[in-house]
C-alpha cells in the first residue's frame, strides 16, 4: 500500500489526465476499494462494475481532491461507498450524489478539525464497543453494508422512528466517546 | 478548539451530517442536505469531520483484489476509443515519451546490436514501443542503409502460448504486419520498401496474437506497446 503522501501525488497527477498515474492509483488502492463495494453489494459482479464506476468518477473528479480535508483513500473510500449504495438502491427513486465528494471537500475543514478528526477515527472501534451491543451493530451496519433506517428497522425488528432515535443517540454517544 | 460548543442548532446539523455520511437519509432529505452544503460551509465542515471520524471503521474492511478484467474493463471505459479511432491510440501515452529519452535509448540499443559506428552515414530513426504501465517495452532503431529495424526487448515478454506481432502504420492506413517477434530479445525484421519513404511518420505496435501471428492479417488481440517513430 502506497503512504498517503503518495497517492496524493497520483491523484495530483491524475487531475492532469495522466493515465499512467492512474493506473498505478488503481493498482495501489483497488484492492480496499474493492473491498469496501463488495461489502455494501454482497455480489462480486455488481461488485465489479461499482468499483468501476467509482474509479471512473475519481478520474473525472480528481482535480476536486485537495489535500486540506480528508485523507486521499478516506475521500477514494467514500466515493466507492456512495457509489455501492447508490447502485443498491438503483430501484428506489435515489439522488445523483456525484457530487457528494466535492462538496466534501469545497470548503473544507480547518486543518485543525481534520487533525481532531483524524485522531477521533482512531478511537472509533472502541467507542463502538462502548455501545449497547446492537447499537454498535446498527452503526456498523449503516457503514459498512449502506443500510439504511429501513433496513435497520427490519433487520432489529423495531418501528423505524425507533430505529431513527436510537441510532441519533447511538451517534451522540460516539461523538462524545471519540472527542474524549 | 472551535465551534462546537457554540449554540444548539449545529449539535443538530451535527447529527444531520452523520446521517447524511452514512447514507440512512431518505432521498428527499438527502437532497435537502446537499443543496445546503453548496451554501454553508459549517455544515460542509461537518459532513468532512464526520467522514473522516466514520472513516475509523474503513480498517474493519478485507482488502480484496479485484479480476485483472476489472481494471481492463475500466481502462476500455474510460480510454477505450470508438472503433473508428485510429488502431494505435488505443495503447495509450507513447505520445509522452521524449526525444532526449529515445536518444539514449536508441544509443544503447545501438550498441547493444554492435552497429559499426558510422555516424554520419545516415538518417538515424528510433522509436521506444512501451506499454502504458512498462509492463512491455521494446527499443526499435531504423538504419536506412538496410532497409532494416532492429529492436531490442527490454522489458516484458509475450504470455505463455502467445506471440508478439509488429505492426507498422502510416496515417490512417491500416497496420502492415513486420512479423511475429522471436522469443530472442534482440532482433531485426526488414522494412517493406512502400513503407521506408513514411519512415518518419510511422508508428510501430506489438500486438498479443495466436502462435503463428494474427490469422487475419490484421490485429486480432490486445495492442499492448505503440510507439511513434523520430527522426534523431
Amino acid at each position: 500500500m502506497a503512504t498517503a503522501a503518495e497517492i496524493e501525488d497520483l491523484i495530483a497527477r491524475v487531475a492532469l489526465g495522466d493515465r499512467q498515474a492512474f493506473s498505478r492509483l488503481y493498482d495501489s488502492t483497488s484492492a480496499k476499494l474493492f473491498g469496501v463495494v463488495l461489502r455494501v453489494l454482497n455480489d462480486r459482479a455488481s461488485a465489479e462494475d461499482a468499483v468501476q464506476d467509482a474509479y471512473m468518477k475519481i478520474w473525472r473528479h480528481a482535480g476536486r481532491y485537495s489535500a486540506n480535508g480528508m485523507s486521499p483513500m478516506t475521500w477514494m473510500i467514500t466515493i466507492a461507498r456512495n457509489t455501492a449504495i447508490d447502485r443498491l438502491r438503483r430501484t428506489r427513486a435515489t439522488v445523483d450524489l456525484d457530487g457528494v465528494a466535492e462538496h466534501l471537500t469545497a470548503p473544507g475543514p480547518n486543518p485543525e478539525q481534520s487533525a481532531v478528526a483524524a485522531g477521533e477515527a482512531r478511537r472509533i472501534t472502541a467507542c463502538l464497543d462502548e455501545l449497547e451491543q446492537d447499537r454498535g451493530a446498527a452503526v456498523r451496519g449503516a457503514y459498512l453494508e449502506g443500510q439504511s433506517y429501513a433496513d435497520l428497522a427490519a433487520r432489529f425488528n423495531v418501528p423505524l422512528n425507533t430505529m431513527r432515535t436510537w441510532l441519533r443517540r447511538s451517534l451522540q454517544s460516539l461523538q462524545e466517546c471519540m472527542a474524549r | 478548539m472551535t465551534d462546537r460548543t457554540e449554540d444548539t442548532p449545529r449539535d443538530d446539523d451535527s447529527l444531520l451530517a452523520a446521517e447524511y455520511v452514512l447514507r440512512l437519509l431518505n432521498p428527499a432529505e438527502e437532497a435537502a442536505v446537499a443543496a445546503r452544503l453548496a451554501l454553508e460551509p459549517a455544515l460542509a465542515a461537518e459532513v468532512a469531520a464526520w467522514t473522516t471520524r466514520l472513516s475509523g471503521m474503513d480498517a474493519e474492511v478485507a482488502e480484496m483484489r479485484p479480476a485483472a478484467a476489472v481494471k481492463a474493463g475500466l481502462e476500455r471505459r474510460l480510454f477505450g476509443l470508438t472503433p473508428r479511432a485510429p488502431f494505435w491510440q488505443r495503447a495509450g501515452l507513447w505520445q509522452a515519451v521524449s526525444l532526449a529519452s529515445l536518444a539514449v535509448a536508441a544509443f544503447f540499443a545501438v550498441q547493444s546490436l554492435q552497429v559499426p559506428p558510422e555516424p554520419a552515414r545516415a538518417p538515424l530513426f528510433v522509436s521506444e514501443i512501451a506499454a502504458e504501465d512498462q509492463s512491455l517495452r521494446l527499443l526499435a532503431v531504423y538504419d536506412s542503409a538496410a532497409g532494416e529495424v532492429r529492436l531490442t526487448r527490454t522489458a516484458g515478454s509475450a504470455a505463455d502460448g502467445r506471440v508478439l506481432q509488429l505492426w507498422a502504420i502510416v496515417g490512417q492506413a491500416a497496420p502492415v504486419s513486420l512479423g511475429v517477434l522471436p522469443q530472442d530479445a534482440t532482433t531485426a525484421v526488414i522494412l517493406p520498401a512502400a513503407l521506408r519513404e513514411d519512415v518518419a511518420d510511422l508508428i510501430l505496435a506489438v500486438s498479443d496474437e495466436p502462435p503463428g501471428g494474427s490469422p487475419t492479417g490484421a490485429p486480432t488481440g490486445a495492442v499492448l506497446a505503440v510507439g511513434q517513430v523520430n527522426a534523431l
